[in-house]
């Protein structure tokens, strides 16, 4: 079984140079050392050696794939890691029962399902699940429908979209878990059922372009369900066009410093780094800066790879926390994100750091939904 | 050590509307999600540590139809050898007692150390198969389990009592086991795992293969009949919170502090 994660992930074309653990953020803060774990996987052959606990520690921001000079996917391999204890039943029980909730109810949360669109109730939102029609598919996104702080950007967006003239509708209660993070947590099965079964729904409902709230739904779609009938974007890309094409305009002045933080899944991940740039610096008043840390080199903030549903071994200072602390030397007003997870995870942060009131983390939607 | 679990298929209602049927002594089916009852995903776990720990089967055992097979299939990867249902129209209508009566039927010439239920299902909440089972076997019980380990013939079993308070008994095998959540972490039971349970075989039986007959199961069978079901009434006690996450937590805090709940 170990030759076979060694073969699966070529893990022979290492030379042990350590760039990885070099890059990997997690490092930063505990005992994860992506490269001595290749080494032991390769030597060792035995799942025990791999299956330090410290090994959940991993975002799966895939900052060490794309540093290997060697062209290795290091992130890959923890998952095939984690695939495989998760055949033995082994995994932190906090996951366990993201996993089960995702099962049973279509979210990691275990919400039921009759809840997924109470937020859109009363906003007028096509439903495609009662049989309206649209151009556009919003995928809404699991953290979206059920966290009422993510909630806010969905009504942002989905309010941007409607004045911006784009014929859009949602699942309703019929919108299930994408799979990013069962996948990353290494529950293969459990990903390619989610698969087949949203892309039959896509196809029953007629469904040609996705549009998503989360770079993590993006990134599944795009690059792991890959269906060549259905075009997939990630809101920013499609909110710089609108912007471009001149079909979103702005009536107000936002007279803020804001930063961009880059979630892994849509810049490392997916190259999408100028879009949501170009969207900040288009809303008037906004003074932009970066973080010295950004694009490639930016900072995970821990809330990918499951992450969000396991605690960790890490014991130094949560990456998030550098982040806000990096913004407020930087002296900013507000910290722009473009992902459900880094926006609670860095809203956390602010908050553990007591900076609650002093700096703001928002999503870009909710920026471009202030000022039109 | 050959273990023999009961396990039973329930409506998950924690967050869900139940909504009790025209005849007021159901409730709906409609939307709920049906899995395991949380206290039998115990049993199942602990019965498995016991057969990896001392050797051994596990006979995974269910009452109901045939979507009750789902559960089995769960148990099966869960790391279960046997699995049987019990099936029968007649048993519509049975109470504790009555299902405690056909598993016994079903049990009792079976090899076995060691038989676990779930202290309680989560929908009815009767608590009482393990203990009629018991009876009716002629075993030792104990319920509310909380740590089983074995030794020399025997069981010496801890049990969850009012309080904080537990107690240790020694109990000489076979008995009857009623599992309370927390004696163990369930594994989590893969897509992939219960696929490859997928082909394994099922036993079946019904009234006449397990030599009972009509007037043993069903309401005639039973020692009790549910009247009427009914939601509880809204009191003047209760309120319900508005408004948004901030505001609700800070009127919780308001409430609890104002009845003495932070001292
Ligand atoms: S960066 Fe690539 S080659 Fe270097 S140690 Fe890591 S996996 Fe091996
Ligand atoms: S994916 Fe990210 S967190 Fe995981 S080992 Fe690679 S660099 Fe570290």
């Amino acid at each position: 079984m170990q030759q076979g994660l060694a073969e699966k992930y070529e893990l022979f074309g290492c030379m042990q140079c350590g760039k990885c653990t070099a890059g990997c953020p997690v490092s930063l803060r505990g005992p994860l050392n992506i490269r001595r774990l290749i080494r032991e996987v390769m030597i060792d052959r035995n799942l025990e050696a791999a299956a330090r606990p410290e090994f959940w520690d991993c975002t799966t921001c895939s900052t060490c794939s794309l540093r290997c000079p060697r062209g290795l996917e290091p992130h890959e391999l923890i998952i095939g890691i984690r695939g495989a204890l998760i055949e033995e039943g082994r995994i932190p029980a906090t996951a366990r029962d993201a996993l089960e909730g995702v099962f049973k109810h279509g979210n990691p949360w275990g919400r039921i399902r009759s809840k997924r669109s109470e937020w859109a109730a009363d906003l007028g939102i096509k439903d495609l699940s009662k049989g309206d029609k649209a151009d556009l598919l919003y995928f809404v996104c699991c953290a979206a429908s059920y966290d009422p702080r993510v909630q806010e950007v969905a009504k942002a967006l989905t309010d941007s979209l409607a004045k911006a003239g784009v014929d859009f509708g949602i699942l309703g209660n019929e919108e299930s878990c994408c799979g990013s993070e069962v996948r990353r947590m290494g529950e293969e099965g459990l990903f390619e059922m989610l698969v087949e079964d949203n892309l039959k729904l896509f196809h029953e409902r007629g469904i040609t372009k996705v549009v998503t709230t989360s770079p993590h739904c993006y990134d599944a779609f795009k690059n792991k369900y890959q269906d060549s009938e259905i075009e997939f974007q990630h809101y920013t890309q499609l909110v710089a066009d609108l912007i471009s094409q001149g079909q979103l305009t702005f009536s107000k002045e936002l007279n803020k410093v804001v930063t961009y933080h880059d979630p892994c899944y849509l810049g490392k991940q997916n190259s999408i780094y100028d879009e949501p740039r170009y969207i900040l610096k288009s809303i008037p008043g906004i003074q932009f800066v970066d973080f010295d840390r950004c694009r490639e080199r930016s900072l995970c903030c821990e809330g990918g790879g499951g992450r969000m549903w396991v605690e960790g071994t890490d014991a130094g200072e949560r990456l998030s926390g550098i982040r806000i602390r990096d913004a407020v030397e930087m002296g900013v007003d507000i910290v722009a994100t473009a992902c459900p997870f880094c926006l609670l995870t860095l809203e956390d942060a602010a908050k553990t750091a007591g900076l609650d009131g002093k700096i703001e983390i928002k999503d870009i939607m909710e920026l471009v939904a202030q000022a039109i | 050590m050959d273990i023999v679990v009961c396990v039973k298929r329930v409506p998950d209602t924690s967050e869900a509307d139940v909504i009790i049927a025209k005849d007021e002594r159901t409730v709906e089916a409609g939307d709920l999600v049906f899995d395991i009852n949380e206290w039998d995903k115990y049993a199942v776990e602990e019965a498995v540590l016991l057969k990896e720990k001392y050797g051994g089967t596990v006979t995974a055992v269910t009452l109901g139809p045939d979507e009750t097979e789902d559960t089995l299939r769960r148990c099966f990867a869960t790391g279960a050898d046997k699995a049987i249902r019990l099936t029968d129209s007649a048993f519509e209508g049975s109470d504790a007692a009555a299902i405690a009566k056909i598993i016994h039927q079903a049990v009792k010439d079976l090899k076995f150390d060691l038989i676990f239920t779930g202290t309680q299902a989560s929908d009815d909440g009767y608590g009482q198969v393990g203990p009629v089972l018991a009876s009716l076997l002629g075993t030792p019980h104990a319920s509310v389990v909380t740590q089983v380990d074995i030794a020399d013939g025997k069981a010496r079993v801890q049990r969850e009592l009012e309080g904080g308070l537990s107690e240790v008994v020694e109990v000489p095998l076979p008995a009857v086991f009623t599992i309370q959540t927390g004696i163990n972490e369930p594994r989590y039971v893969s897509i992939m795992g219960v696929r490859k349970a997928a082909g394994k075989e099922i036993e079946t039986a019904g009234l006449a293969d397990l030599g009972l007959t009509a007037e043993d199961v069903g309401e005639k069978g039973s020692m009790t009949k549910v009247e009427r079901l009914f939601l509880p009434p809204v009191t003047k006690e209760a309120e319900i919170i508005q408004g948004s996450p901030d505001e609700a937590s800070t009127r919780l805090a308001q409430i609890i502090k104002d009845k003495g709940g932070f001292s």
